[in-house]
């Protein structure tokens, strides 16, 4: 059965002797610090993108939860790397990505309303025609 | 701080999946499919908390994010028409010199906190070398290792979650109570946004020269106004 699936992991598994796989521990990136600054922040990046190019307003609010999630990530690898470097203050981080969730939530309550209220009223939820401020 | 073992591959697995999907939900063109994948990526990114031994955090993600930020996300997109975004007929990007600008920041992002982020855990690593704190980790890993083991017999019992709680009454009690004000702010503020005239015509929240116009186009407000006209005289008693 793991046969079936040596070929597309052979940079996971090798052999361990008597025909069985097994995962090969050093061949594995060992994810550490780094590795999830740069998952956060790529993750950012991509919602900034959204943010940037896309018409529709509700994606817009869901790319910006992308960027809040971003934060979130980083805030959590950081508060592991100073509970294993021995802080004694390094649950700050979690503490701080509750207020993150807390934030989010409101901002996306406010936002979606703003969005139903302009939708009765002009009709759209394209961001280039909702343009009442501009002259 | 190194994952290993079973942890680093599922690390790898879900970093990827949290990747991939945070693209589709900015490139998907249905709506629907977006708030989908948005979903997926919420899901992975709470499953690289887990690993990195946040569990609380990634229940609070699971609950809030999946469970309410998302329902709400998707009634919305239910309530105002995307048809012409799913049948393909609208552009769903803004137009080329928008994106074109947009995605050179982006690329410019890119460099700019990857090299950021080099830059600073290179420096992060000599400190750590000169406070010697691989004797320190080794010392919290001995310490962990004499922690209960947890029913399934892999993992040790930890009480980082006891901690999050008493410190968020602790320390951080006062941006609690804050953030409990902020909660009530955004309800409050979320059903006065999402009224109808209607419902604004029924508490005389519209003014009158605006009223009269509406009720031109629309004949039931009419009823809603005349209803109100007949209130005033009991409200003076």
């Amino acid at each position: 059965m793991t046969n079936v699936f040596a070929p597309a992991l052979s940079f996971l598994l090798q052999e361990s002797g008597g025909g069985r796989l097994s995962l090969a521990w050093d061949k594995v990136q060992h994810p550490d610090l780094a590795k999830f600054l740069v998952i956060g922040a790529l993750l950012f990046i991509i919602g900034v993108a959204g943010v940037l190019t896309r018409r529709n307003i509700i994606v817009i609010f869901m790319s910006v939860e992308l960027i809040l999630n971003a934060a979130n990530l980083n805030f959590i690898a950081f508060s592991r790397y100073l509970q294993d470097t021995g802080n004694p203050n390094a649950l700050a981080g979690q503490v701080f990505t509750v207020f993150i969730i807390v934030v989010a939530a409101a901002e996306a309550a406010i936002g979606l309303g703003i969005v139903i209220a302009l939708y009765r009223n002009k009709e759209t939820i394209w961001m280039d025609e909702i343009d009442l401020l501009k002259w | 701080m190194t994952l290993s073992g079973w942890e680093a591959v599922f690390c790898w697995v879900f970093s990827i999946a949290a990747i991939l999907a945070g693209l589709l939900t900015v490139m998907a063109r249905n709506a629907v499919h977006s708030a989908l994948f948005l979903i997926s990526t919420l899901l992975s990114v709470a499953a690289l908390f887990i690993l990195l031994g946040a569990e609380f955090i990634a229940g609070v993600q699971i609950l809030v994010y999946v469970g309410g930020v998302m329902v709400l996300f998707l009634f919305v997109i239910m309530l105002v028409n995307v048809g012409a975004e799913e049948r393909g007929a609208t552009n769903i990007f803004n137009n080329s010199r928008q994106v074109g600008a947009g995605l050179i920041f982006c690329f410019l992002l890119v460099f700019g906190l990857l090299y950021a982020v080099g830059a600073g855990w290179q420096g992060l690593e000599e400190r750590d070398k000169r406070k010697g704190v691989e004797a320190i980790a080794e010392q919290r890993l001995a310490q962990q290792q004499e922690l209960a083991t947890a029913a399934t017999g892999t993992s040790k019992i930890t009480t980082a979650t006891e901690r999050v709680g008493g410190s968020l009454y602790r320390y951080a009690s006062l941006p609690f109570e804050i953030a409990s004000v902020l909660l009530l702010v955004a309800i409050i503020g979320s059903v006065m946004l999402a009224r109808t005239l209607k419902q604004e015509a029924a508490v005389d929240d519209v003014p009158r020269e605006v009223l009269k116009e509406e009720t031109q186009h629309e004949p039931e407000l009419a009823e809603v106004v005349e209803n109100e006209r007949e209130v005033p005289p009991e409200k003076k008693k």
